[in-house]
């Protein structure tokens, strides 16, 4: 029996070993931050650091932000004419003698201390010019402020906490809408679907839960509804449920008293699925539902939903039903498909973005020097044929000033972009029907 | 609205008073805590969940599965961890059950991702019954009666058979047990393994409208620890009564106060209750 014991601890340190494992870190070693790379280094290879969840609760999403930036690497370091991208037609980067890029990736494991000694590491070990990274707002904070104190730039790709441009930092950019951002675009569309189709939009509820996330996409929808009372709209009812919810029967009962035209919801996919089944349940029938970057733009919400998912709306970078009107994003998926056997998706994109615009940068500013390479970031349009707006430019907060989202609905089980028009693949439908009848 | 919220609570509180039923025996019978009750609650969602995605079975037909497969577990803890701890000092079996919790939480998370899943279509499911004002989903509904069969079940095996009497004895007094011919040891294995089966058709049952993930567990054996405390150790009616205030508290407070505080409400409850019923207010 003795044996058995010690085989079974043995078998518990061992499990314990390769989980632990995977987020180890190396030893930092203090070394002084070389920021100014000698012209030999610059014309073999330059290296960004990449941050992301690569294990831990997002990990799922982690490793397909990490296929996305390997896209973009190799379409900056190939030759892709087909691609109508300054970076895809030569190889390399062409204003630093076809210099390569390599991105050198980190995991974070969701955890912010980690990101910040991720980027400490990579910027003093690895010695890498710039930072993207790292999906988690919450991660981004502290890894940003790293790069801040070395003075390297960093580029987010899809952290959407509009607090993270609010810091006044000179070295953080951001490629993604933030909250605020996503809030005047659900008025705009509420607004558009007013105007086209009579849709009677009025009575707005929010259904947020209780973590940075929501409590922040609410104050964006107090505060920016002021601005649209002349509309008509009117803010209903505001439901905040806990961040561990084991049911929500009651929150569904207080949105269907309030009976909203349109529920506001800040979820992530537990809670949104459940939220869908109880809405089925009660049967709760708004004319429209639109949601935060969250649970919603997770393809998953349709697999577990099935048809139940039909005619839900939320922002996104992308969707796959774009693909046949931007030809450019469509030779970048299949090179991304074939890494990672899946659709781009929003946030996806949103980091390759990320990656794209920093190495874009660098070749703009013809050198590796940050001074010069921020400047870029901030001065310069960045041509971004993938997104609907087309470009990205960063405003004096490091903002990008042009949304890069698009309205999307689930119509028949795909993500339908519907608003602005000029992208639409499908109408919108500003109406739940009843459930029973789907 | 109100008849509508108290119906939804009253099923809430059977789902509760089930995964505590489990729970509040181990706790009567052998004064251990098992954090990794939750765990083997998600074992069992993950059991269903895998048979309905590879086999296509319905989760009514793999609860007796997930059951046994529970139970099984549930047994070769006790044999192979919680024998070794039981004699130790309190803090001991506890850490040791923490640690199983933590292990199984993370494997799961490693074997089969941190993706929510869902059963997305069984006997009950999407289906509900209309009553005036009230809309009851099916398979809440189908909870609520297993876990009253169960706890039934659990209540007359423990009051009429000789193994219940057995671990009624022991939960009394082991060492006189002992005396009189008990095999405790056999006695603590069985009660360990019944703890599971009823947290295995919970999970079982719960799986129809609740998302299986690796975290699935944890709060519904955080509730299941209050609702314990509540009822009183080891008192399985106690279980059941306390589930429905719980389910009740739940829905009631969320009602009334805001939705945000619905938990604060049921560990208020809790807290009042210790105080003035240190025992719990069916407990002896």
């Amino acid at each position: 029996m003795k044996k058995f014991f010690s085989l079974i601890l043995v078998l518990f340190l061992v499990a314990g070993l390769i989980l632990a494992g995977c987020g180890q870190q190396k030893q930092a070693q203090e070394q002084p931050a070389q920021q100014n790379q000698d012209t030999k280094q610059e014309t073999q290879t330059v290296k960004i650091g990449a941050i992301l969840p690569l294990s831990g609760s997002a990990a799922a999403t982690g490793v397909k932000l990490k296929y996305a930036i390997e896209t973009a690497q190799e379409i900056i370091n190939g030759e892709h004419p087909e691609i109508n991208m300054e970076l895809a037609k030569s190889a390399g980067l062409p204003n630093l003698n076809g210099a390569k890029v390599e991105f050198i990736f980190a995991d974070h494991q969701a955890n912010p201390e980690v990101a910040k000694s991720e980027a400490e590491r990579l910027i003093q070990n690895e010695k890498v010019v710039g930072l993207i990274g790292c999906y988690h707002s919450s991660a981004t904070k502290p890894a940003s402020q790293v790069a801040e104190r070395f003075q390297i730039p960093f580029v987010a790709g899809s952290s959407s906490s509009a607090a993270l441009t609010e810091r006044g930092l000179k070295w953080f950019t951001r490629i993604a809408p933030h909250d605020g951002m996503e809030t005047v675009l659900f008025f705009d569309y509420l607004k558009f679907l007013n105007e086209k189709y009579s849709a009677g939009i009025k009575k707005v509820a929010v259904v947020y839960i209780d973590n940075e996330y929501g409590v922040h996409a609410f104050e964006m929808v107090k505060k920016t509804i002021e601005n649209y009372k002349a509309d008509g709209f009117e803010l209903v009812a505001d439901i905040k449920y806990p961040a561990n919810v084991s049911n929500v029967d009651t929150e569904v009962q207080k949105v269907k008293a309030a009976k909203p035209d349109a529920i506001f919801h800040a979820s992530y996919i537990g809670d949104m699925t459940q939220f869908v089944k109880k809405y089925k349940e009660l049967n709760v029938v708004p004319k429209v539902v639109l949601s935060y970057c969250g649970g919603y733009q997770d393809p998953q919400f349709v697999v577990n939903l099935g048809k139940d998912a039909d005619y839900f709306s939320g922002p996104n970078a992308t969707t796959s039903a774009l693909f046949s009107k931007m030809p450019d994003l469509e030779k970048i998926n299949e090179i991304y498909k074939a890494k990672s056997g899946v659709d781009i998706d929003g946030p996806t994109l949103e980091d390759f973005a990320s990656a794209m615009v920093i190495a874009e940068a660098i070749n703009k500013a013809g050198t590796t020097e940050p001074a010069k390479v921020l400047e870029a970031l901030k001065t310069q349009e960045f041509a971004a044929p993938y997104f609907v707006s087309g470009k990205i430019k960063f405003g004096d907060d490091g903002q990008n000033i042009h949304s890069a989202s698009v309205m999307t609905q689930i119509q028949n089980g795909i993500y339908e972009a519907v608003w602005p028009t000029d992208y639409q693949t499908k109408e919108p439908i500003p109406a739940f029907p009843d459930w029973s009848k789907r | 609205m109100l008849l509508q919220v108290i119906a939804s609570g009253v099923l809430m509180g059977f789902v509760y008073a089930l995964v505590a039923i489990g729970l509040t025996l181990i706790w009567g019978v052998m004064d251990i805590i098992n954090f990794a009750h939750g765990e083997f609650l998600m074992i069992s969602m993950y059991t269903v969940f895998w048979m309905y995605t590879l086999l296509k079975f319905d989760p009514f037909v793999s609860l007796p599965v997930a059951a046994l497969l529970i139970f099984v577990i549930s047994y070769l803890t006790y044999k192979i961890i919680i024998k070794r701890v039981i004699d130790a000092p309190g803090l001991t079996a506890l850490l040791a059950t923490f640690g199983l919790s933590l292990f199984i939480r993370n494997l799961a998370q490693f074997l089969w991702s941190p993706d929510y899943r869902f059963v997305t279509t069984s006997l009950v499911a999407d289906k509900k019954i209309t009553m005036g004002p009230v809309i009851i989903g099916l398979p809440q509904m189908a909870a609520a009666m297993g876990s009253i069969i169960m706890t039934v079940l659990v209540f007359y095996f423990i009051q009429k058979t000789k193994t219940g009497r057995a671990i009624q004895a022991t939960a009394l007094d082991r060492d006189t047990a002992k005396l009189m011919g008990i095999d405790t040891e056999k006695v603590y294995a069985i009660t360990f393994g019944i703890s599971g089966a009823c947290v295995g058709v919970a999970g079982a049952l719960m799986a129809t409208f609740f998302p299986v993930y690796p975290e699935s567990g944890a709060l519904y054996s955080l509730l299941a620890f209050v609702i314990v405390a509540l009822g009183g150790f080891g008192n399985i009616k106690g279980a059941l009564y306390g589930g429905i205030i719980i389910g009740l508290a739940e829905a009631l407070g969320g009602f009334a106060f805001g939705t945000q505080f619905k938990y604060a409400v049921v560990f208020l409850i809790y807290l009042l209750v210790i105080q003035v019923r240190p025992k719990g207010l069916f407990g002896w």
